[in-house]
């Protein structure tokens, strides 16, 4: 990963899965992660340009996530790490 | 291939499986793969280790009538290749042909989770990389076509390059697709069917780039084949709605744990106690049968009480498994691991931990194994390293002695809780504040580390299948007793033989005399800071084998016959000869010692050397000796 993963801060579109409410598809920009910690990731399918929606929150609030017709739990610091930006046409759940 | 040549491969079957096609079975976890593959062999299967590591092997034959088809190898669950499981590693090394003793597979059999087809397909084009013929299995038809998901084969077939068969693993519906394939590429003498593209081209990239290479790939293979994912299934959505409830999600956890407890607890005592009384019958029966030579002494005293001690916590055991099997089948493990993650993670572990923690409350040595699924090295040796804290069931018979001996049968704290109980309590407590600190301190020393990814997938929710358990809870006993049956083997004869010299005119010496007496004399020094005499130091020596070994002894030296922990007669012994802060002492001691040779032996081979099981085993020795000290001079 080079560095135009690198997302500037504070930047209108550093949006972070973390931040997306449930049921909003978002798509994934980039993994704010090396590679040693982002490979799991991209092995699951958390890729740029992968369609990433939560679907509900664990007991103590981390992110469950529908991620190509799998859920897969991560931590809130992970889903932190990963920059996504919100689809123009959601989808009416 | 002529019916003479067919005749002699059936002579060599037996013999050796050189000429048997070997076929493996590879596929992500909870994808139906085990059960297809008991589907496929019944129970014509062995499981063995790989050399070296403590990965099972699963091989099994694939008969068509009386004719041997192929060896079935099936692999470990997994989500790809970059070998951060050992489990990762054997996979692909069974796939390239670098495992002793299994030569390379003729083909592989990818079996995928149809209703999850698009996730599941990155591991599939992982695996076709790799070059072997290969069939595609979309195992849980039925599910994905109820819940209205579909999927052309035919294109699907065309797009990866290989057949593409559906399956029902429940029902055993598509299996004989599979058999077909199978006896179809035996006539053809293994031509490889698959024309792969350029297979190294993903390989050489760098890691981000060679999976966007595969999820392209992955897109164009489900739009052309027209993929309809199923519905989101609505059992799964209403049962995880209240699993992973933000009130009722921990209730349901903290039911379901105290429930498996209980029933290893409860369920599994009079089991136990069958086995007890079978072990204690049989051999006062031995001993009766047989001469009265050195060989009794050794089979009845040695062996028959030693391996007994072992075989008694089976039933045990077994009911954990079979909890821990029902737990994972159905998915609810799964959703435990993420409910457990938060308070693992501020400890220093992860919510992988939660199972090997919880099936170190029967015993370690399964437990170390358990810990195998977690991919982050440092979070595992952590897990391995803190398991043995756990109040295995090896610990109770001493606690329950000790207990029984040194504390009054008095209420305490009103009429809720009884003192015995208390400190039993206690002990338990003890063992996991031991367990969070040790765990807080090593991943802030020498585990240290950037947090690792946890990410963990949430299966839709499935019933058990009862020929998987059963097959499942059969492995497990089997690997219990042969790995915990061989060392306590060696070390009953070991310490009997000690007890046995120097020889006097009379026989063997007296157990002061005896050559085990003088180790113990020799250790006093050592333990006398703690109140301990020779007598416990023999106890100390001996429970090395496994802790609840010290009962019998300290019955032996005590000069007492078939002592058990409800022997009043050996309590009135301890009492007199041991002091009560010493009597706490000892307590504290096993609260926290490694006396376990198993789970030393265990932890070297899944840590692949010495250095950390030897350092566990000082490490809680240490703690062990100055605990021991600590309550010894405060009570």
């Amino acid at each position: 990963m080079g560095s135009e993963i690198k997302v500037a801060k504070n930047s209108s579109t550093d949006l972070r899965l973390s931040q997306v409410q449930l049921d909003r598809e978002v798509e994934l920009v980039s993994i704010d992660l090396p590679d040693s910690q982002a490979e799991p990731l991209f092995e699951r399918g958390f890729l740029p340009g992968c369609r990433i929606c939560p679907v509900r929150s664990s007991p103590s609030g981390d992110p469950i996530v529908d991620i190509d017709g799998s859920q897969m739990a991560l931590r809130r610091e992970t889903a932190d790490c990963l920059c996504v930006k919100a689809l123009r046409d959601l989808k009416g759940k | 291939m002529s019916p003479t040549e067919e005749t002699e491969h059936l002579g060599q079957v037996l013999e050796s499986s050189k000429d048997i096609p070997l076929i493996a079975l590879a596929g992500a976890p909870n994808s139906g793969k085990t059960t297809l593959f008991n589907r496929l062999t019944g129970l014509r299967q062995k499981v063995a280790n790989y050399p070296g590591v403590t990965v099972e092997k699963h091989v099994g034959e694939l008969r068509s009538g009386d004719q041997v088809l192929a060896d079935l190898v099936d692999l470990p669950g997994i989500h790809g290749f970059s070998a951060r499981t050992l489990d990762e590693k054997i996979t692909k090394d069974v796939l390239e042909g670098r495992v002793d003793g299994l030569k390379k597979p003729d083909a592989v059999v990818i079996v995928t989770d149809s209703t999850r087809l698009e996730n599941q397909l990155m591991l599939v084009e992982q695996v076709l990389e790799l070059n072997l013929p290969a069939l595609l299995v979309l195992n849980m038809a039925d599910e994905l076509k109820g819940r209205g998901g579909s999927v052309n084969t035919n294109a699907l077939s065309e797009k990866l390059g290989i057949e593409v068969i559906w399956t029902n693993g429940r029902t055993g519906e598509g299996t004989g697709a599979i058999i077909e394939y199978i006896s179809r590429l035996k006539d053809n003498d293994f031509v490889p069917s698959n024309d792969i593209k350029n297979p190294t081209t993903a390989h050489k990239l760098p890691v981000l780039e060679s999976f966007s290479k595969r999820k392209e790939a992955v897109k164009e293979a489900v739009s052309d084949a027209e993929f309809i994912p199923p519905e989101p299934s609505a059992v799964s959505g209403f049962l995880d709605s209240l699993v992973l409830h933000k009130i009722w999600g921990p209730m349901i956890f903290f039911a379901v744990v105290v429930f498996v407890f209980q029933s290893i607890f409860t369920w599994a005592v009079p089991l136990m106690d069958g086995i007890e009384l079978l072990i204690e019958t049989s051999g006062i029966w031995m001993s009766e049968i047989l001469p009265d030579t050195w060989l009794k002494s050794l089979l009845v005293d040695g062996i028959w009480a030693g391996v007994g001690s072992v075989v008694v916590f089976l039933p045990q055991i077994l009911i954990l498994f079979l909890f821990i099997g029902i737990l994972e089948d159905s998915g609810y493990m799964a959703r435990a691991a993420v409910i457990a993650d938060r308070v693992m993670y501020r400890i220093g572990l992860q919510g992988k931990a939660f199972l090997p923690l919880l099936s170190g409350y029967a015993c370690a040595v399964p437990a170390i194994l358990s810990a195998r699924t977690i991919e982050d090295d440092r979070d595992r040796m952590a897990t391995i390293f803190v398991t043995p804290f756990m109040t295995c069931s090896a610990r109770l018979p001493v606690y329950v002695l000790l207990i029984a001996a040194f504390i009054p049968n008095e209420p305490f704290m009103g009429t809720f809780l009884n003192q015995r109980a208390g400190v039993l309590i206690l002990l338990y407590a003890l063992g996991i504040a031991a367990a969070i600190m040790t765990a807080f301190i090593l991943k802030r020393t020498l585990l240290k580390a950037e947090p690792s990814t946890f990410l963990m997938e949430l299966p839709p929710y499935r019933l058990p299948s009862v020929q998987s358990l059963g097959l499942r809870l059969l492995d497990r006993g089997k690997i219990f007793l042969l790995r915990v049956g061989k060392i306590i083997f060696a070390v009953t004869i070991v310490l009997w033989i000690l007890t046995q010299f120097p020889r006097t005119e009379l026989g063997p010496p007296e157990i002061e005399q005896s050559a085990l007496g003088q180790i113990g004399h020799v250790i006093e020094p050592a333990i006398e800071p703690l109140g301990f005499d020779w007598r416990i130091g023999i106890g100390l020596i001996t429970s090395l084998a496994a802790r609840e070994v010290i009962v019998g002894t300290l019955g032996t030296i005590y000069g007492m016959e078939a002592a058990d922990e409800e022997s009043l007669d050996l309590q009135s012994a301890l009492q007199e000869s041991v002091s009560f802060p010493a009597a706490i002492g000892l307590l504290v001691f096993f609260a926290f010692a490694l006396q376990c040779m198993a789970t030393v032996a265990t932890v070297k081979r899944e840590t692949g050397g010495w250095k950390w099981a030897s350092f566990q085993f000082f490490y809680m020795l240490a703690l062990g000796y100055f605990g021991a000290l600590i309550a010894f001079n405060i009570f």
